[in-house]
């Protein structure tokens, strides 16, 4: 309470000055009169009575001085006055303050941007309550495709019984089915939960209510609650959507409810339903079958528990399970579930590529900061002078250090305010990327916790520059008075904090650069990639006559679907310039989720040999013309391939060279296998091998091909249908023609990705693009600001040698002995900063390993390549000094 | 007559804030007076001193000031204790008392050491 008076009374003493100082000399002046008075009393004359009373009161300027420091807040009063003294200055500078504010603005806005996608992606706390105790189960074993398994009903049983640290144990499972309405059907992803997945996420509606535990099990009404997303983009919003019914799947379910915006995981989703919405995931296999693994697992740890307890008991339940079920659990994969915090989960894809790009703008910032502390430093020796005679005249070096840090403060919040504006863009553009990588993407936002990063930034900046910019030391400004003003050119100290700083930036640049050059090459390898097929003019599209479950479940639940595509397949065959069309499913350059074992007759793997694992794909006997992949033996399936003819393949050249490695694969058996195909409608009979394709990159262009098995696609329409169509030119063109038909012929079905595979190629390395576009703007921004910071030391260095260079001219130096003499000067600093950044480069490298495809971390052409650029450029900026210094008149710099 | 002493720093405000209660309302030299014959002189205040403690008390609101005329007609500023003044002066001079009997009985000599 006293404090707090007293500091609005000294707040409010800021303002009243000019009053309270008539108010104080009258006070003091009494004071004064009173003492003489009482002087003279005592017997003294007026002269001496005054001159005592004087010296008594210590100084009556000094006293007002004090008062005045008592009254108001002096330092505020004092940083005022050099705020306004460093306005004054940098408005003087317009050309130095213009480029240390933009160089600040980039380095700090960048940063800022970069940083605000960090937090909100991986540091902010999760939307969930009590987020922080949420975990993710993953269950893994070893070989390919084997790296998150999912759970199976019978495994989250175990788990729950088991492990009394995970409080709530959630059920999650990744689904889609076909949403009808009037105007028209769509393919919806939705999550089938169990009645208490909320609870354990710690999520609320923001309407209606939530699925509860008594929405679980067979015999109650189907049930959904929209994603906040889907019902915004949707339903426009419309609160009225409670109670009303949507078909999905062909039946009805009632929406309960909309919830809270939250990550959405692990895929994007639409819609979260009961589980009593699939047939499938109430039935005996899903239930029953512990090897059907199709349930993702979240849990919340119990009050007090901690993850390295739920994992003990995780452990403990593993360990018996595989000892009871042999059958489910292969010893030689080494079943293993991880315990995962649900927030490093949701951040997994997204962090190696954020802190590359926070890496990549750190250096930046080091960089820009490194060249503006060299300008202020030049700027600082020209004001040298001016400093010396404000020491003279009695500022002391701690008032000195506070002008340059007020100044440097200025100018670190000039680039803020600058910065805020790249910043803003910055965070556009990033989570346009970051949408790709994380469920979070929407939770970025330039809030206050960023600008308060922002402004500790600045702070920071602020500090070093004025850390690096030396002041004379107390006591010496005498002697440089004396010395007199215009020889105060850089002390030999500055000049090498000067050089130290170009290094810096050199070196600096170069892992930009290095780094740069690893992401655009990875990108040339990745366009280099043959992608098996010939992807030019041709255009897919995905058309499903069957929901997902009936095509897995009831495949003749359309008996006419297999005729309905042939009428599609042969209308777009006729339209003008189609030179082919082909039916099949999944689309060329499109990932298969449908896998599994095969095995060969008469090949049993060896001990301890996991079986291939094969993608299911279907094709007709036009497909692999349309889509144009190669048919390297055998033939493509005919038309008597149909439904009641014998059982037929095609495997691609992956998987016979798995199985075959120095045979004709052409008419060997093989089968599909393993536990799983209990659960799936295909049969483990012995199919003809009739043809091997050439293999396809459809799992992303730095991925191995996988193996693949074709079966025809009259014989197996379980996986659904799409159109490839190959045209002469422009296929694009062909879209709305080909939708027409196929609407014609399929009125309820859903026409999905109506995409060429150049777009579909083009769509798999747009995010690499993009990070390599970003951290090569970063390496030539960082360039740039390099190159003008050697160019600007040497060009000081030739000033204050003027005089040294024209004595050397004088003395016979020919202008290309002058060159030479400042080109080794700005070559010794190139060479020293090429060296530790080459260094640099190679540990960075290492880092980013993950994020290279066909380049080596040390790709020696890279860094070559990435040196020489850097040295040329360098020494271009160094030209500009050398032929200025070799243009020095002797004769005019002797006479002056 | 003994050495000059400086004013500690929160001592001078008791003294003031005592003096004031005992003195009535009162201006600067009057106070300066008072406290440099209390201390017989061995106390001296330059204004420097005693001003921007004058200030510090009213900004904290234990002291108030007014302009008004002096004995012999002189115009000066009167200063005069607060309600707050009055009892920040019973607790400040209570834990005077009690530092000072403390730092008395630490110092006193020990039986047996002499």
């Amino acid at each position: 309470m006293r404090h707090l008076r007293a500091a609005l009374a000294r707040i409010g003493g800021l303002f009243t000055g000019h009053r309270a100082d008539d108010d104080l000399r009258d006070e003091l002046q009494a004071h004064l009169d009173m003492e003489t008075a009482e002087n003279i009393r005592r017997g003294m004359d007026p002269d001496e009575a005054r001159r005592k009373a004087m010296l008594a009161s210590g100084g009556l300027t000094q006293a007002g001085e004090a008062v005045r420091d008592q009254r108001g807040l002096p330092w505020i009063e004092g940083i005022a006055a050099d705020v306004k003294y460093a306005l004054r200055a940098l408005r003087h500078g317009p050309a130095f303050t213009t480029v240390v504010a933009i160089t600040l603005a980039l380095g700090i806005g960048a940063n800022t941007a970069i940083f605000s996608v960090v937090r909100g992606v991986l540091l902010k706390p999760l939307p969930h309550r009590e987020g922080d105790r949420l975990v993710y189960l993953r269950q893994s074993a070893d070989g390919p495709g084997a790296a998150n398994l999912n759970f199976s009903v019978p495994e989250v049983r175990d788990l729950r019984n088991g492990a009394p640290s995970l409080a709530g144990i959630a059920e999650y499972s990744s689904w889609t089915m076909i949403q009808q309405s009037a105007d028209g059907a769509e393919r919806i992803n939705v999550g089938l939960v169990t009645g208490n997945y909320f609870e354990v996420m710690g999520l609320a509606p923001v309407l209606g209510r939530l699925t509860l535990p008594r929405d679980d099990g067979p015999g109650v009404p189907p049930v959904a609650v929209l994603t906040h997303q889907y019902w915004v983009k949707r339903f426009g919003g419309d609160s009225s959507i409670v109670g009303r019914q949507v078909t999905l799947d062909k039946k009805p379910v009632t929406v309960i409810g909309v919830l809270q915006p939250a990550p959405f995981f692990p895929d994007r989703v639409d819609a979260l339903l009961n589980m009593v919405n699939s047939d499938h995931h109430l039935s005996a296999t899903m239930v029953e079958g512990r090897s059907h693994r199709m349930t993702e697992v979240v849990a919340r740890l119990a009050p007090g528990a901690t993850v390295d307890q739920a994992r003990a008991e995780v452990g403990a339940v593993y360990a018996r399970i595989q000892r009871e079920f042999k059958e489910a659990y292969d010893p030689a994969a080494h079943y293993r579930v991880a315990i995962i915090p649900f927030k490093e989960v949701l951040g997994e894809r997204a962090r190696l590529t954020l802190w590359l790009l926070m890496g990549a703008a750190a250096f930046v910032l080091i960089i820009a900061v490194a060249n503006v502390a060299n300008l202020t430093l030049m700027r600082g020796v020209r004001r040298e002078h001016e400093l010396v005679v404000r020491a003279a005249l009695g500022a002391g070096v701690a008032r000195l250090r506070r002008l340059l840090l007020v100044e440097n403060l200025v100018l670190a919040f000039l680039g803020a305010v600058l910065g805020v504006v790249i910043a803003i863009g910055g965070v556009r553009l990033l989570t346009s990327l970051v949408e790709r990588y994380s469920p979070r993407a929407s939770e970025i936002r330039l809030d206050g916790a960023v600008l308060g990063f922002m402004l500790a930034l600045s702070v920071i900046v602020a500090l070093l520059l004025s850390l690096l910019a030396s002041l004379p030391r107390e006591g010496s400004f005498a002697s440089r008075i004396l010395a007199g003003g215009q020889r105060l050119s850089g002390s030999l100290r500055k000049q090498r904090l000067q050089r130290a700083l170009v290094v810096v930036q050199i070196a600096a640049s170069v892992v930009l650069l290095a780094g740069a050059g690893l992401l655009t090459r990875t990108m040339v390898r990745l366009a280099d990639v043959d992608t098996g097929l010939r992807t030019e003019e041709v255009l897919t599209m995905q058309v499903p006559l069957l929901t997902p479950a009936e095509l897995l479940f009831n495949p003749a639940a359309d008996p006419a679907a297999k005729e309905r595509y042939d009428r599609m397949r042969r209308e777009v065959a006729a339209l003008p310039g189609v030179i082919e069309v082909g039916l099949g499913s999944p689309m060329p350059l499109r990932r298969s989720d449908v896998k599994f074992d095969v095995k060969a007759e008469g090949k049993a793997p060896a001990v301890g040999e996991a079986l291939p694992r094969a993608e299911l794909r279907t094709a007709d006997p036009h497909f692999f013309r349309a889509a144009g992949i190669p048919l390297l033996q055998g033939r493509p399936f005919a038309t008597t391939d149909g439904p009641a003819s014998g059982k037929v393949v095609i495997i691609n050249a992956a998987l016979a060279d798995r199985f075959f490695p120095n045979e004709d694969p052409v008419g060997k058996r093989i089968a599909w296998t393993g536990e799983v195909l209990r659960f799936a409608p295909i049969s483990g009979d012995w199919r003809t091998i009739v043809g091997i394709a050439g293999n396809t990159r459809d799992g992303g262009l730095d991925a191995e091909p996988a193996p693949v098995v074709f079966m025809p696609f009259a014989q197996f329409l379980a996986i659904g249908g799409g159109l490839v169509i190959r045209a002469d030119s422009n296929v694009e063109r062909l879209a709305a023609a080909a939708t027409r038909i196929v609407r014609r012929i399929a009125p309820t079905a859903p026409i999905e990705n109506v995409m060429t595979l150049a777009q579909y190629k083009d769509r798999s390395v747009s995010p690499r693009r993009l990070n390599a576009a970003l951290i090569s703007s970063f390496g030539i921004l960082a360039v740039i600001i390099a190159a003008v910071g050697i160019g600007g030391v040497l060009a000081f260095s030739v000033s204050a040698r003027t005089n040294e260079i024209g004595i050397r001219m004088s003395l016979g130096a020919d202008s290309a002995r002058v060159q030479r003499m400042i080109l080794s000067e700005g070559g010794g600093l190139l060479a020293v900063g090429l060296v530790l950044g080459v260094v640099g480069a190679f540990f960075a490298a290492r880092v980013i390993q993950g994020l290279l495809f066909g380049v080596a971390p040390h790709d020696p052409a890279t860094f070559l390549g990435v040196a020489v650029m850097m040295a040329a450029i360098g020494l271009a900026a160094c030209w500009i000094p050398a032929l200025r210094a070799s243009r020095i008149d002797p004769a005019i710099t002797m006479r002056a | 007559v003994g050495e000059k002493l400086d004013v500690k720093q929160g001592t001078l405000a008791l003294m003031i804030l005592k003096t004031l209660e005992v003195l009535g309302p009162l201006h600067g030299y009057g106070v300066a007076r008072r406290i440099e014959e209390t201390s017989k002189n061995r106390l001296t205040l330059n204004y420097g001193t005693l001003y921007p403690a004058l200030l510090k008390l009213e900004q904290e609101g234990f002291i108030k000031s007014e302009w008004g005329q002096s004995e012999n007609n002189r115009r000066a500023r009167f200063y005069s204790l607060t309600a707050a003044g009055r009892k920040q002066l019973a607790r400040e001079a209570r834990e005077w008392h009690q530092t000072a009997e403390l730092i008395a009985a630490f110092l006193a000599p020990r039986r047996g050491e002499t």
